[in-house]
C-alpha cells in the first residue's frame, strides 16, 4: 500500500514490520494495501529504473512458520478432503465462458457480436478502466497458484499430487482460470478497449509476480486467501451492479457468477483458517494480526503498461470513486473475517496472543475512522489517460 | 565557522561544527543552542541528521511528545526527545496516520498530504504544527 500519501494501498492492499512506508493517502484504498517500489524509497538499494515495472519494496521472508506445525497439516488432510473438497464444482456442473458469450459456431454469431458491442457502448470509460483491472488481476492466476504452492505443508510436491490440499490447489485454479478467459474475451468483443496494451500489462503482471508476504506458511496464506477471495466477491458483485445500472444484463450475469465462484472459495478458505482456530488458537490469531499489520497487499499492485509508473494507484482510486471496491469495504472486509472467526472469543492465548487478539479486534474502528476523515477531505481528482482505453482520461 | 544567527540555528551535517565549536571552546554557540532545547532536553549528537530549530515552541514539542506517547500507548515516564523517530518508538505506518491526525485535531489545523510524507520525528511534526498555526493567523 503505498500508504502513499498522494494512498491503502494501504495497498490496497496490502501493510511493513519496521521499514516506515510512504505515508498513505487516505483518500483512496491504498492506505490499507501494500507498498510498492516508488523512487526515493529508503528501504531498497535498487532505485527504480524508469520505463521498468514497479518491485516489491519489504525485505522477502521466507519459512517463518516453525517446521513441526507442518504435522497440522498432514493431519488434517481427511478434514479437508471431507470439508474443503466439497466446495469444489464438478466439471461436468461447471459454467465456462462459452455459455455467456457469442457463440461462434451459429449462424447468429455476427449478430450475437454486434448486440454485445452495442450494449458495451453504453459502458463509460471509467466502469471500462475498473473492469479492465479486474480482467488483467484475473489473467495473473499463475502467479495465485504459484503462491499457494509457496505454502509449507500444503504445497502440490509434484504438479499432480493426490494429498487434499494439492486436489485444491489445482480444482481452485481451474475454476479460477475461466473467470480471466471469460471477461478476456468479453473485452476483446467489446471493441472499448486496446487489447494489445492490456495484453503487455498482463505479460508484466505476471513477469512481476507477487510477494504477498505469507512467507510461506499457511496460516498466512490461508488467511490471506479468505481476505482476498470476500475482497473480490465484493469487486466482482459491484461491476456486476454497475454493469446491470448500465443495461448491460449480460455482463451483469457474468460479473455476478465470477463473484458467486469467488463466494464458494472465501467460504472453502475461511473454514480452513475457522479449523486453524480450533486448532491453534495462539498461532492464528497471531498470524492473522502479524497479515494485517503487514497490510494485505492486492494482487495487482505491482501492474505496469510500459507507461504509467503509478498504474495500480490509478486503477484503484477509479475502482474506489466509482465505488467497487473500497477503502471502506477494507475495513468491512476485515470486520467480517474477525466475527466470521470470533477473535473476540479465543481463548487460551498467551501474551503475544492476547495482543494480537487486541489489535484485530480494534483495527476495523480504526481504518473507518480513517476513512471518513479522507472522505471529508477529498480533494478535486485530475483527469488521467489510460492506455487500457487508448489513452482516453478518466477521473481518479 | 558558519555564523549562528539567535533565531535559528542549522547544521547540516556538521556534527564537525559542533566538534570544532567544543575543540576551540567556542561555548557560547552551543550555549545558543542549549538555551532553545532546555525544556526537551538536549538533542542526541549521534544523529547525523541534525537539524535544530528554535521556532517550535517547547509547549508545541510537549503536546506533539504526549500525543505520541498516547497513540503509542507508551508510559508516561518514557523518555522522548525531538529527534525521537515515532518508528523507533513502535510506530507503524497507521500509527503515523492517526497521530497527524490527532495534531490536527489538537492544533486545529489541516495537514496536506505532502507534509505528512516527511514527518517522522517530534521534531518534524511541531516544526510544521507551528508553520501551519501561523499560517493560520496570518490567514
Amino acid at each position: 500500500m503505498a500508504l502513499q500519501l498522494n494512498h491503502l494501498s494501504f495497498q490496497f492492499h496490502k501493510f511493513t514490520s519496521f521499514s516506515p512506508p510512504p505515508m498513505a493517502s487516505i483518500r483512496s484504498p491504498t492506505v490499507f494495501m501494500a507498498s510498492t517500489l516508488r523512487s526515493g524509497s529508503k528501504e531498497v538499494e535498487n532505485l527504480k529504473k524508469p520505463f521498468s515495472p514497479p518491485r516489491e519494496v519489504h525485505v522477502q521472508v521466507t519459512h517463518s512458520m516453525p517446521p513441526q506445525k507442518i504435522e497440522i497439516f498432514k493431519s488434517m488432510e481427511n478434514w479437508a478432503e471431507q470439508n474443503i473438497l466439497v466446495h469444489l464444482k464438478p466439471v461436468e456442473k461447471s459454467w465456462q465462458p462459452q455459455d455467456f458469450l457469442p457463440d461462434p459456431a451459429s449462424d447468429g454469431f455476427h449478430e450475437q457480436v454486434k448486440e454485445l458491442r452495442k450494449r458495451a457502448k453504453e459502458l463509460p470509460d471509467d466502469y471500462f478502466v475498473v473492469l479492465v483491472g479486474d480482467m488483467i488481476t484475473e489473467e495473473a492466476l499463475p502467479t495465485y497458484q504459484t503462491m499457494l504452492n509457496t505454502l509449507d505443508g500444503v504445497r502440490d510436491e509434484t504438479g499432480a499430487s493426490l494429498t487434499s490440499w494439492a486436489i485444491w490447489t489445482r480444482a481452485w485454479t481451474a475454476e479460477e482460470n475461466r473467470h480471466g478467459d471469460l471477461l478476456n474475451k468479453y473485452l476483446y468483443l467489446s471493441g472499448r478497449v486496446d487489447m494489445r496494451q492490456i495484453e503487455k500489462t498482463i505479460q508484466y503482471l505476471i513477469g512481476s509476480g507477487m510477494d504477498p508476504r505469507t512467507e510461506n506458511s499457511p496460516y498466512l496464506g490461508f488467511i490471506y486467501t479468505s481476505f482476498q477471495e470476500r475482497a473480490t466477491f465484493i469487486s466482482h458483485g459491484n461491476t456486476a451492479r454497475l454493469a446491470k445500472e448500465h443495461g448491460d444484463i449480460k455482463l451483469a450475469q457474468i460479473c455476478g457468477t465470477i463473484a458467486s465462484d469467488e463466494k464458494r472459495h472465501e467460504t472453502a478458505y475461511t473454514k480452513i483458517v475457522e479449523k486453524l482456530f480450533e486448532i491453534d488458537p495462539d498461532g492464528t490469531v497471531v498470524a492473522f494480526a502479524d497479515m494485517m499489520r503487514k497490510k494485505i497487499s492486492m494482487p495487482a499492485h505491482l501492474m505496469y503498461d510500459g507507461r504509467d509508473d503509478n498504474l495500480f494507484d490509478h486503477f484503484s482510486a477509479v475502482a474506489q470513486r466509482l465505488g467497487v471496491y473500497t477503502a471502506k469495504d477494507y475495513a468491512d472486509i476485515l470486520e467480517f473475517l474477525v466475527g466470521r472467526w470470533n477473535v473476540e472469543k479465543v481463548t487460551g492465548l498467551s501474551g503475544d496472543g492476547r495482543k494480537a487478539q487486541d489489535y484485530v479486534c480494534g483495527l476495523a474502528p480504526r481504518f473507518r475512522k480513517l476513512e471518513e476523515r479522507a472522505q471529508g477531505r477529498a480533494k478535486e481528482a485530475p483527469t488521467i489517460p489510460f492506455s487500457w482505453i487508448f489513452d482516453r482520461e478518466v477521473k481518479l | 565557522m558558519a555564523a549562528v544567527s539567535a533565531t535559528s540555528v542549522t547544521f547540516g551535517s556538521s556534527l564537525k561544527l559542533l566538534k570544532s565549536s567544543q575543540i576551540t571552546g567556542k561555548a557560547s554557540s552551543l550555549k545558543m543552542v542549549t538555551v532553545g532545547w532546555t525544556k526537551s532536553g538536549f538533542p542526541s549528537l549521534r544523529t547525523s541528521r541534525f537539524r535544530v530549530s528554535c521556532s517550535a515552541k517547547p509547549e508545541t514539542v510537549q503536546k506533539v511528545c504526549e500525543i505520541v506517547k498516547k497513540q503509542l500507548a507508551l508510559p508516561a515516564e518514557s523518555e522522548l526527545t525531538p529527534e525521537s523517530k515515532f518508528a523507533a518508538l513502535g510506530a507503524d505506518s497507521l500509527d503515523t496516520v492517526e497521530i497527524v491526525m490527532s495534531l490536527e485535531e489538537e492544533f486545529g489545523i489541516s495537514v496536506e498530504e505532502e507534509s505528512s510524507q516527511n514527518i517522522t520525528t517530534v521534531q518534524e511534526a511541531a516544526d510544521l504544527i507551528e508553520k501551519l498555526v501561523q499560517k493560520k493567523s496570518e490567514a
